[in-house]
């Protein structure tokens, strides 16, 4: 991981570069040892193959960028795993690199480049405002609080609970607790989103090192076995009988990882979970079983339930919330700190068995990892 | 009600065409009868023989937000209704909501389409947004009193 969060001064691509030069010297690795690249930046999807080049490395068996917006870095270690077990490759990196804030910039500007379509049917989604995924994610939780009766305050549990995880994390952006009200207080972004319901905007880059567990035995790092994944891209309906904001893809992506690796919720030990927005949290955990389909809201808000002295430990970094916002890359770095037993004053005794999710487009794409230590 | 300009483009041509008249087009597969977004480029199992159908342009709410806007040239703080509308023939549309406040909007409000030339530019075309539907009695006495 590089440093990460109101970093400037360095491109998405040099932030990539950054990332594997420190996962692979991270692992014990030299840059030679390295036969696979799998490649993700952001929504400017700027971090090409280049990549190869400007990290000199040579005769690659396995190179490509991968783009399934916030569930890519699952689906990159999907990938790698399957590459490495079919022999394809023995060292594979999987790398992320983004640089959305400028300096001197608000973060609300950062993704404004991808909105100014003036024709066609994006223009005319745009022309009548329909533009960002804070509007776009703010309808599908409308609708799980009109179908179920969730609330903002609960929504808002989330948020509270994740920042006293935040506090514990050194590279966390934003680790002053906060509250229930203050939640409530914070500006409206699109009603029933307020400021703490929605993630950061970072710069930075992450990459996880995907090898054989032969090859893994021997490095420098305590290894981190994936056990199970899957993905689940349902295909947007948008007409009548659509579950849009109801159900994503995460209710068969995440039975299908578990299957997998042969658990049950019931066995995870940590679950962080992709979390561009607190409802996505929400509606996330109750596809995956550890609550009913529509008790979400009550689960969050039941004290005891989250947070560093609840029974689900959750996002124990802080997530995209209040730690740093890399993708999926976030769910995934804290999983295999906590998996390693790195993860300093947050680090949970029972680290066995960790869950990750992914989530991207508008709920439209999710992947799942299991991953044990 | 702020709407941006958007001109037309050779997948739109025809439903902004529909818009101009004031009339909400939809697109219906011959064979299969399926009714599909404008945009669609087959129905749901894949026929392309798709013709436009002129819709009802009523439809109910299915969920909103209010998003406040940046004002760059004015004080006043301004909050669009952004929702999403079940159209009465089955897809669903992203939009604006118009005459809708937190007291009044609730899940399966009745809504129509009200068509609004979206900029100045003889390129900007007329685009939907929607209003609460005025119920059929109110709808019909005031086509009887415009006829007397």
């Amino acid at each position: 991981m590089t440093e990460l969060g109101k970093v400037y001064g360095k491109t998405s691509s040099q932030f990539a570069a950054e990332a594997t030069r420190l996962a692979v010297a991270d692992a014990g690795l030299l840059l030679s040892d390295v036969d696979g690249l799998l490649i993700s930046a952001g929504v400017a999807n700027d971090v090409g193959l280049e990549l190869q080049v400007d990290l000199e490395l040579r005769d690659l068996k396995l190179l490509t960028q991968m783009q399934a917006f916030g569930s890519t870095a699952g689906a990159m270690v999907q990938f790698a795993s399957m590459a490495v077990e079919a022999g394809m490759a023995e060292v594979v990196v999987c790398v992320f690199g983004d640089a959305p804030l400028k300096e001197g910039a608000g973060a609300g500007d950062a993704y404004g480049a991808g909105h100014r379509a003036h024709s066609g049917w994006t223009g005319l989604q745009r022309s009548t405002g329909v533009v960002t995924p804070n509007v776009l994610y703010s309808l599908a939780a409308r609708r799980h609080m009109l179908r179920y009766g969730t609330t903002s305050e609960q929504l808002g549990a989330i948020a509270v609970a994740q920042r006293d995880w935040a506090a514990l994390n050194p590279l966390a952006q934003m680790r002053t607790p906060i509250t229930i009200a203050d939640h409530q207080q914070s500006r409206i972004i699109s009603d029933p989103f307020h400021l703490f319901d929605c993630c950061l905007v970072s710069n930075g880059g992450v990459a996880v090192v995907v090898s054989t567990a032969e090859r893994a035995r021997d490095l420098q790092q305590p290894a981190v076995d994936v056990l199970g994944w899957a993905q689940s891209h349902p295909g947007a309906r948008s007409r009548r009988d659509d579950n849009f904001g109801l159900v994503t893809g995460a209710a068969r992506s995440g039975p299908a990882a578990m299957s997998m690796a042969g658990v049950t919720v019931d066995d995870i030990d940590l679950v962080e979970i992709y979390d561009c927005y607190t409802y996505t949290a929400l509606v996330t955990l109750e596809d995956y079983g550890f609550c009913a389909k529509g008790a979400g809201g009550e689960f969050v808000s039941t004290p005891g339930n989250i947070g560093p002295a609840g029974k689900l430990k959750m996002n124990t970094g802080g997530g995209q919330l209040s730690s740093y916002y890399m993708w999926g890359m976030t769910p995934l770095s804290e999983a295999v700190l906590q998996a390693r037993g790195q993860a300093g004053a947050r680090q949970q005794d029972r680290h066995e068995l960790v869950l990750v999710s992914g989530n991207g487009g508008i709920l439209d794409h999710h992947s799942t990892l299991i991953l044990g230590s | 009600m702020n709407v941006q300009p958007v001109a037309r483009d050779t997948a739109t041509a025809a439903f902004f065409a529909g818009t101009a008249r004031g009339v909400f087009l939809l697109r219906r597969s011959a064979r299969s009868g399926e009714i599909v977004p404008p945009s669609a480029v087959q129905d749901s199992v894949g026929n392309t023989d798709l013709d436009w159908v002129e819709a009802s342009g009523r439809g109910r709410v299915v969920s909103w937000a209010f998003v406040p806007q940046r004002a760059a040239d004015s004080d006043t703080p301004l909050e669009l209704t952004i929702g999403v509308v079940e159209l009465d023939e089955g897809p669903w549309w992203w939009t604006q909501l118009i005459d809708v406040d937190r007291d009044n909007i609730v899940e399966g409000l009745r809504v129509r389409a009200v068509f609004t030339k979206s900029g100045p530019a003889e390129t900007d075309e007329y685009v939907p947004v929607f209003a609460p539907d005025e119920p059929l009695s109110a709808a019909a006495s005031n086509t009887v009193s415009v006829a007397s």
